[in-house]
């Protein structure tokens, strides 16, 4: 955007930003830091030999899973309806669904309590992954209708005309073509099942063995009397993959976030 | 059958890419009934949704602090009070406190996004070097969920954490024989004059917890600005630059006068946005400073969460209930109101607008 002309002027600028990231590295190195300090990677190893420590990641990748296996199917299925079939008063039902948009999840924590102490669903997976889930639906249906609108009508019917049921010009026409949204829509369930926090707490509870990964390093200030250098290696650990995935699939990432701030 | 016959002369007009709501949808006459289809998604969702709502609603109505017993009914039709708890919401000053907080937070951390962003973005969009190795940097705290990061920056920002080791090295901290750390005489003859003679550098701490919080979402959201504002200025016409550069306009006149207008739409949903995550906010003031101390960073969030665990012995749901329903109108007023204000669109139109935008955002995001 700017123009730069010499090349004094580009290492200016980059010397610039090279400034300005300072207090994003900060924290970063700061974890790292703290973590190899006292017995250095003896922290590490004393936070993976815990018995628990993998029940933390598997239990955040089953959420994940479960709430991305949930909301691509129903999303899917609800913006084919919404775009390319007849529903009586569609728009009513669209906009009740809208209306959920910016739901903030505290607002379900009392009533989901509740429910899940009478039907003795506390610490089930499920009661986990259906209100994460719910929360995602609204907004991955706004998008990916949208999404589908773009595809032309005359593919569908040129499917129904060659004797495709429903069904089937969902499955071989709608799915592969909607698969650019399809995946940002799965990143971005991805991100938000992987860090919710008050939920899977809440929900689950804060027993060993029914923690996700969001709790990790917290779990270990009352194991480790406020010992830093443990706690922040549970930190790296849990943050690790999330880093990793990103920094691989750098793109994706990007598109898939971006998409999910304009609600 | 016949209605597709008929509607077979339409197909065959080249149908823009462009034409979309009205011209496409009301071909669907002929399409097969799709109720079944949205059926389930609708359940799932707004079933969910909307039943916790409508029974926060109902929990309102009870006693602030009515919990459920072990044979009582969901619901306790008998112990329905009326709007009482309203009332005492609003008499709280809890309440009042955790919407300031909320108000502060809102501005402070959108304006410094914004402005972040937008330099971020348009320095990236030049040619400097590593830009990559930046972007990735940049972006890190927005994947890197909240509650990983919360034991990370209670480190930062403590007594000996980075932020004191800096500040002493920049000259403006002293640290005395016993540990303790104060700022440099000039520094604190300032601040006493200024009023803030409150502030030390013990950062949790109720005349600086508030700020903790604001810094720390800061750090976690910069990279989301930048992402939406590097896209929105992919999209700028290079012609557009060009012809402002000719006209001899220097780099800042051109980024002022040319590039941000040109942002608007990404600065107004990032005001949503942040509007929403402000209201919503949880994770960082609980773990981060406990709402603490003495409620200086509480919010709706973190007070909906206390009323239910941490500040009684026993949950009260009654108010849990309250403060959640009026949380909720918050939320939705506000959306409601900063995209009709901004905009001047019904909000049919506007949530077309706004998947319109989200879907050009994902194809240049990059």
């Amino acid at each position: 955007m700017f123009s730069i002309r010499t090349r004094t002027g580009r290492l200016l600028l980059t010397l610039l930003v090279a400034v300005m990231v300072i207090p994003f590295v900060v924290p970063l190195i700061t974890m790292v830091q703290v973590s190899l300090s006292g017995i250095g990677w003896g922290n590490y190893k004393a936070v993976i030999s815990l018995p628990s420590f993998w029940t933390y990641f598997r239990n955040s990748a089953v959420i994940a899973a479960g709430t991305i296996v949930i909301v691509y199917f129903l999303t899917m299925a609800a913006s084919f309806g919404f775009s390319k079939l007849r529903i009586r008063s569609k728009e009513v039902y669209f906009w009740a669904l809208m209306a959920a948009l910016t739901m903030p999840e505290v607002v379900l924590l009392a009533p989901l309590v509740i429910m899940a102490s009478k039907v003795h669903a506390g610490g089930a997976i499920w009661a986990v992954i259906l209100p994460i889930a719910a929360l995602q639906i609204p907004f991955t249906t706004l998008l990916t209708r949208s999404y589908v609108d773009g595809i032309p009508d005359e593919l569908l019917e040129a499917a129904r005309i060659d004797g495709a049921s429903t069904w089937r010009q969902f499955w071989h026409v709608v799915i592969p073509l909607a698969k650019p949204m399809a995946v940002a829509i799965c990143i971005l369930v991805l991100i938000n099942a992987w860090n919710s926090y008050l939920l899977p707490m809440v929900l689950l509870g804060n027993t060993e063995g029914h923690m996700v990964v969001t709790q990790l390093p917290n779990s270990f200030k009352t194991r480790y009397t406020d010992d830093q250098t443990k706690i922040l290696a549970g930190a790296v650990l849990a943050a690790l993959p999330e880093i990793i995935a990103y920094i691989s699939l750098q793109r994706h990432f990007e598109r898939g976030m971006a998409a999910g701030a304009l609600k | 059958m016949a209605k597709s016959v008929t509607a077979a002369p339409n197909d065959l007009v080249p149908h823009s890419p462009k034409t979309r709501g009205g011209a496409t949808r009301r071909r669907h006459h002929g399409a097969p009934p799709g109720i079944a289809w949205i059926l389930p998604g609708f359940v799932v969702s707004v079933g969910l949704i909307y039943f916790c709502i409508g029974y926060n609603g109902f929990l309102s109505l009870l006693p602030w602090d009515w919990r459920p017993g072990r044979n009582s009914p969901m619901f306790d039709s008998e112990a329905l009070e009326g709007l009482g708890n309203y009332a005492a919401a609003l008499q709280k000053d809890l309440f009042w406190t955790c919407l300031k907080h909320t108000l502060i937070f809102f501005l402070v951390a959108y304006v410094v996004q914004c402005l972040m962003g937008i330099i971020f973005a348009a320095i990236l969009h030049s040619k400097v070097y590593l830009g990559t190795l930046w972007k990735v940097i940049i972006f890190i705290p927005v994947v890197v969920a909240p509650a990983i990061m919360a034991p990370v920056h209670r480190r930062v920002f403590a007594v000996d954490g980075p932020i004191n080791w800096i500040l002493q090295h920049l000259g403006l901290i002293n640290v005395d024989g016993m540990g303790n750390r104060n700022w440099t005489g000039w520094l604190s003859w300032l601040l006493n004059h200024i009023g803030l003679s409150s502030v030390t550098p013990n950062w949790i701490q109720p005349s600086t917890s508030l700020w903790v919080i604001i810094a720390v979402q800061i750090w976690g959201s910069i990279g989301m600005a930048f992402i939406l504002f590097f896209a929105a200025m992919g999209q700028i016409e290079p012609e557009i630059l060009e012809a402002a550069r000719i006209d001899g306009a220097g780099n800042i006149r051109v980024l002022w006068s040319v590039i941000v207008p040109n942002l608007k739409p990404t600065i107004v949903s990032l005001a949503i946005l942040n509007a929403i995550t402000a209201l919503k906010l949880f994770d960082q003031p609980y773990l981060i400073t406990a709402g603490g101390p003495a409620h200086s960073s509480e919010f709706l969030g973190t007070y909906i969460y206390g009323e239910l665990f941490q500040f009684h012995s026993k949950p009260q749901y009654g108010g849990a209930a309250t403060l959640s329903i009026m949380l909720l109108v918050l939320a939705v007023g506000c959306s409601i109101i900063m995209s009709a204000g901004s905009r001047g669109q019904s909000p049919a139109k506007q949530a077309k607008k706004r998947a319109r935008l989200a879907k050009k955002n994902l194809e240049v995001a990059a």
